[in-house]
Formats: structure tokens, C-alpha cells, sequence
């Protein structure tokens, strides 16, 4: 593919791209399968049943409604405490979003390489360029204020282990070196940028950016506090949602 | 603030190296999956009352224990034990895990605030389950429940014979009828001013019902709450004899008045037989209700006091009976109904679920003696309730915070100037112009 269509303005080596993805989400996938045999006791079937039975069962609401207001809008979180909905909101926002963006991009330059149309790739990029500046934005908002109740609130600090820690400093990492990848861009199209960009840098650091992104957020999810964000979704979905 | 017991000192067969310490073969699929779902974020310590009385020891915050069996889950059966075979894990842990979690009433607020959702009473009952098979539960005089409810059908060493014996004279009990009453084991047994207030005002109301009288088993509650429904199979024979029994009668309408057989036969006999009874079930508040809405509850007296009313556990956050108990108090005449801080959903345990009450009573009255506080917070006179398990137990925790003994709880609470606990059915039958006197007690 042509260097300068690709996200971050030309990760040379797309394979060595689309290998840690496969990889990462062979490895989540294992991790998954792996779970779900512990939760149905040996059994992926099993589990699969029972969680058909009880989001099925009667009397629950709508998926849909438990979908929007339940996991989407986190109405159990709000009624709480606004400050953490806030908090958490930003974190899921910013973090679904680049997610969502990240494979839409992902989708054109797959399609692009095994020639299944024709795309104007740096066009689509740029057109991303803001979407994912606000999305990492928000996220890096919401991690700041996460970390910041984490150290200055005791209550919270106190209670606070590594499995809390490496969810939080996971991400961040990710989000601080997406930013600087961002930064190193020659061609650029964000609010600031290293002084002196520089293309080769810029390559390096998109490439360790994204490697880390797959293997920390999609990989290391199923071993992780990362499941969560698949098991707590679930969990108000078997339940029929509701406040 | 409770004080731990002596530890029991439980023989467990030794875990062979490699081989998982724990097992999950009775905790269902979903709410093994909670334990992974919880995002630790805390709100449940927030509101635990068991937390509170036990001074925020973490060991019993429901966090905790969330993290804890998630850590035994992931030694016994994560990557690294399908890799390399389970991690062991040391006895005194699991055993502290076990004891912790029986410290728990599952009143289920914990989940009611849950920002996940997650189903903490399903999560709790079914480990503790797991946590008995192997050997290390249940806790203190839980232990006591398989043998007395599977053998007497009832926790009170009571013959069935004695079931019928609190019936007075006055008091007329249908050959046939669509409605019936199931006395429970401690309204007919323990608390008989429940059982004859709610029988005198069904006649005052001409409701004629049946009773299932020396054929009524325990609903089995105490057994699944303590995680022992397998001993015995003893829950779930007595939630076919008792369904089976009652439709035999022909009934459509079940009447409760305790919270706990409310909740047995709303979840848990439907879920131990494997199909719903062929009747409705109905908590008698609900029931009154509903009497009242149609106008058919004429009051023939005043109460001229200040009422708040503790949402039963077993009744609300558990069934969802939350408005008919208010509707009932509400309507009385010169009632000044008002609400404590915590209230339906969000209310504070009062301390006698789960077990807790026959394990660990110097932590039910803890918990009640909160209660209570929010009770005397809004000044009330009267803190009613729609349980014989939080009657008794809040009038245990109000004789605590005054410092006095003041109430024999086989008869309607009596109080010299102070806050009196009773149950809504009694103030139903006394503002009807009914006595609550009870049949007097055979001589011992």
C-alpha cells in the first residue's frame, strides 16, 4: 500500500500490522473461550445457555432499552453519583470512539489492500483527524480525573490494588502515546505537534502505539479487569436491565 | 460492634498438587460471570449495612469478597492452571472467604446499587452453597437448620400437631375456599399475635380462607438463604409438598404475612420445582391494599401516631412489594406517615437475613440497633414492619439502643413511652376493632 494513505501517516509494514492484530485477537479470543468455560462450569455451551435463558426470561425489558439506557447512557451509575458517571462516561466515550474509528479505518485500508475497492485513504484519515482528537481528548479527561480520585480521595486510595492500577495506567499509556505519535506527524492536522516533527519517528512510535493498543485493549482484556467491559454488559443484559 | 466467633476448625480433604481448590459446579453460569463483572468501583461498601456494624472491616466489604472468589476462580481455573495446572490456595484463606461470607445477611442492597447490576443475592447464596459442600460452612447454629427443618418440617423443634394450636376459639377457618393462609413457622409457632391478627381480620373482612394447618411445611428459606438446600433435598420437597398440598385445596390465592415464605414461594419454589404454582401468590399488605383501593376496609379506630415503615428485605428489594405496605399504613386514620432516610430499594437491613440472626446475633443486633437509630432519626412512634424476622429483630435492636427488655414477641409489642416495633398486619387488626390477644400458652 502507498505509505503516505496509511493511519499515522504511513506505518510501512501494514503486515506486521495486521499480524499483532490477528495475533491479539487470537489471543482474546483464547482468553474469552477460556472464561466462558470457567463460567459454565467447564462448558462454553453451558454458558452460552445460561445466559440465553436469562436475558430471554420473562418480564425482562426491551434489549434495546437495556442496550441505550443501561450500558450506553450507565443510568445505574448516574442515579450514584454523577461525579464517577461523568468520569466513566468520558473514559467509555473517548475509548469506544477511537475504537469505532480505529476499525472503520482499519476496514478501508483492509479493503484497499485486498483490492476490493477504491478508497481515498488520506482523505478518510483527515476526515478522522478531529472526531479522534476529541475522542482522546475526553479520554485522556476522564483518566486524569481517574487518577486524581484514585490518589487524593482515601477512601478510594486505600482500597486501591495493582488490578485497579493497570486497567487505568493501561490505557493511559496508550492514550499518551497515541497523543505524542500524533504529535511526531509531519503532516499533522491537530492542535499541536512536536517542534521539528520528525516522519521516521512518527512511523516508530504510530507502530509501538498501535501494538500496544491491540495487545493491552484487545488482548489482555479477557485477563484482566478489562473484562468488565464485556462481563458487565453481559451481566445487565442476563438480568433484563432496569434501574 | 459484633465480635468475631471462635474459628471452627473444619477437616477438609486434602487438594491434591495441581488440582483446583475450589469448585463452581453449583454456582450457575451467569453468576459465576458476575464475579467478573464487577468493576470494584466500591458503591456497595458505600451502603453494606452489614459493613457499617462491623465497624468498615474490609474482610466483609462485598467488593472484597467479589475480588477474593474472582482471585480462587482465576488460581483454580484461569490460563496459568490450564497451562501449568491450579495454583493452591491456603485453607485459612478459603475458610476466612467461607466465614466472611456468611457474615452476610444477603439483603441484597449491594446489588441494588450495583452499577453493573450485578445479582449479588443469586452470587452469595450459591457460593455459600459451593462453600458448604466443601466443607466449610455454613456458620454457627446455621448448622442446626438441615436436621430440624428436614425432620420437623419446621427450625423450631415444634411438632407439626402443634401447628393449629394458636387458633382461638373465635377465629373461623374455611372447609373450602379460593384463598388460603400460610401461617409460616414463626407467625404460627413463635409469634403468634402475626397469626392471629392476620386470621381475625381476614373474618373481619369476610375473606373466608383455608389453612393447610398440620400439612404446612417450612417454606425451606432458612435452608437456601444458608446455602443448604441440598442437604436433604429438603427445600425443594418441601416447596412440592407445600405446592402440591395447596393445590389439592383448589385455591387460586395464597395469602403471606411473613416476608420470608412470601419471598420462598414467589422465587424459590417455582425455581426449585421446575414450574410455577397453579395459584397466586400474594403478601397480605398487598392484599389489604388492594381491599383498601376497592374501599372494602372500613377503620373503625385511630392511631394518632408517627409511622415509618422498614421494607422487609424478603419483601421489597427481593419481590418488589414496596407501595402496598404504605398504602395500608397511609390510610390509617390519624397516622403521620414517615419515611427514614433509606427507604424501598434502597433501605437498610435490619439485620436477622440470611442466616445471621441464628449465626451470628451479636451482628443481627448490631445491624437492627442501625436500623433502629434511622427509625428514632425521624422521630417515629412506631417502626413497622410486614416480617416477623425484622419484628423480632428490630424490637431485639430498639431493647438495645434503650438499654431494656420490653417486649415478649409471641404477643403484640408493649412499650412504656417509647418506640414501639410492630408488624402493619397487628395495627390492621387493632385499628379494626380486633383483639390481638393470643390463646393462652398451654402450661410448660
Amino acid at each position: 500500500m502507498s505509505e503516505g494513505f496509511s493511519y499515522y501517516s504511513g506505518i510501512p509494514t501494514f503486515e506486521i500490522m495486521l499480524g499483532i492484530a490477528l495475533f491479539a485477537v487470537l489471543i482474546f479470543l483464547t482468553g474469552m473461550i477460556l472464561n466462558m468455560k470457567k463460567w459454565g462450569g467447564g462448558s462454553v455451551k453451558a454458558f452460552l445457555s445460561a445466559f440465553i435463558k436469562s436475558a430471554t426470561k420473562e418480564g425482562n425489558q426491551s434489549i434495546i432499552v437495556t442496550l441505550v439506557l443501561d450500558i450506553f447512557l450507565q443510568r445505574r451509575l448516574i442515579r450514584r453519583s454523577p461525579f464517577r458517571w461523568i468520569m466513566h462516561m468520558l473514559i467509555f466515550v473517548g475509548w469506544v470512539g477511537m475504537l469505532v474509528l480505529s476499525l472503520i479505518f482499519a476496514a478501508f485500508e483492509m479493503l484497499s489492500e485486498i483490492g476490493i475497492g477504491s478508497y481515498d485513504l488520506a482523505m478518510i484519515r483527515d476526515g478522522f483527524d478531529a472526531p479522534n482528537e476529541i475522542m482522546g481528548y475526553l479520554l485522556l479527561i476522564g483518566l486524569i480525573i481517574a487518577i486524581i480520585r484514585r490518589i487524593a480521595l482515601s477512601d478510594v486510595s486505600k482500597r486501591t490494588e495493582m488490578f485497579d492500577w493497570v486497567l487505568v495506567l493501561g490505557i493511559l499509556a496508550i492514550t499518551v502515546t497515541g497523543f505524542i505519535a500524533e504529535g511526531y506527524r509531519p503532516d499533522a492536522n491537530t492542535l499541536w505537534t512536536f517542534v521539528g516533527a520528525d516522519e521516521a519517528m512518527a512511523k516508530t512510535l504510530a507502530l509501538f502505539h498501535v501494538a500496544i493498543s491491540l495487545l493491552f485493549c484487545i488482548a489482555y482484556i479477557p485477563f484482566s479487569k478489562y473484562m468488565h467491559m464485556i462481563a458487565a454488559p453481559l451481566t445487565l443484559i442476563a438480568h433484563g436491565g432496569g434501574e | 460492634m459484633a465480635e468475631e466467633k471462635k474459628k471452627e476448625v473444619k477437616t477438609i480433604p486434602e487438594i491434591p498438587k495441581g488440582q483446583p481448590a475450589i469448585k463452581v459446579d453449583v454456582i450457575d453460569p451467569v453468576s459465576l460471570m458476575q464475579y467478573d463483572a464487577c468493576t470494584r468501583c466500591g458503591e456497595c461498601d458505600n451502603w453494606c449495612p452489614t459493613l457499617d456494624a462491623m465497624k468498615k472491616d474490609m474482610n466483609i466489604s462485598p467488593r472484597d469478597k467479589i475480588s477474593r472468589w474472582r482471585d480462587f476462580m482465576g488460581k483454580s481455573y484461569g490460563l496459568r492452571a490450564k497451562l501449568f495446572g491450579a495454583k493452591a490456595i491456603p485453607e485459612d484463606k478459603i475458610q476466612d472467604f467461607n466465614d466472611h461470607l456468611f457474615h452476610c445477611t444477603t439483603c441484597g442492597v449491594c446489588g441494588s446499587v450495583c452499577p453493573a447490576g450485578l445479582n449479588t443475592i443469586e452470587m452469595w447464596e450459591a457460593t455459600r452453597q459451593q462453600l458448604v459442600l466443601r466443607g466449610n460452612g455454613p456458620y454457627g447454629k446455621q448448622s442446626l437448620f438441615p436436621k430440624l427443618i428436614g425432620e420437623m418440617h419446621n427450625p423450631y423443634m415444634k411438632d407439626q400437631k402443634q401447628r393449629l394450636d394458636w387458633i382461638p376459639d373465635d377465629v373461623e377457618i374455611a372447609d373450602e375456599s379460593d384463598i388460603a393462609y400460610f401461617t409460616g413457622c414463626t407467625a404460627g409457632f413463635n409469634q403468634q399475635v402475626l397469626a392471629v391478627s392476620t386470621a381475625r381480620v381476614l373474618n373481619k373482612l369476610k375473606v373466608p380462607f383455608v389453612m393447610l394447618g398440620e400439612d404446612e411445611w417450612c417454606c425451606g428459606s432458612a435452608l437456601i438463604r444458608t446455602g443448604q438446600p441440598h442437604i436433604g433435598d429438603t427445600p425443594r420437597q418441601a416447596a412440592i409438598h407445600n405446592v402440591e398440598a395447596l393445590e389439592a385445596k383448589g385455591v387460586k390465592k395464597v395469602l403471606f404475612a411473613c416476608a420470608g415464605c412470601f419471598r420462598a414461594a414467589t422465587i424459590d419454589w417455582p425455581h426449585l420445582m421446575g414450574r410455577k404454582p397453579n395459584f397466586e401468590v400474594v403478601h397480605i399488605a398487598d392484599y389489604l391494599a388492594e381491599l383498601i383501593e376497592q374501599g372494602k376496609i372500613k377503620w373503625e379506630g385511630t392511631l394518632d401516631k408517627t409511622v415509618t415503615y422498614h421494607d422487609p428485605c424478603h419483601l421489597g428489594r427481593h419481590v418488589g412489594v414496596f407501595e402496598g405496605p404504605r398504602k395500608v399504613i397511609q390510610s390509617m386514620p390519624g397516622v403521620k406517615f414517615v419515611e427514614m432516610d433509606r427507604n424501598r430499594d434502597l433501605q437498610r437491613c435490619c439485620g436477622a437475613g440470611g442466616g445471621v440472626k441464628a449465626g451470628i446475633p451479636d451482628l443481627a443486633l448490631e445491624v437492627a440497633s442501625g436500623r433502629v437509630k434511622d427509625a428514632i432519626d425521624v422521630k417515629a412512634d412506631i417502626l413497622a414492619s410486614a416480617c416477623p424476622f425484622c419484628r423480632r429483630n428490630l424490637g431485639d435492636g430498639r431493647d438495645a439502643v434503650l438499654g431494656k427488655k420490653t417486649g415478649d414477641f409471641n404477643k403484640k409489642d408493649a412499650v412504656d413511652g417509647e418506640m414501639m416495633v410492630e408488624d402493619l398486619i397487628v395495627l390492621t387488626a387493632e385499628l379494626l376493632g380486633l383483639s390481638t390477644d393470643i390463646k393462652p400458652l398451654p402450661e410448660k
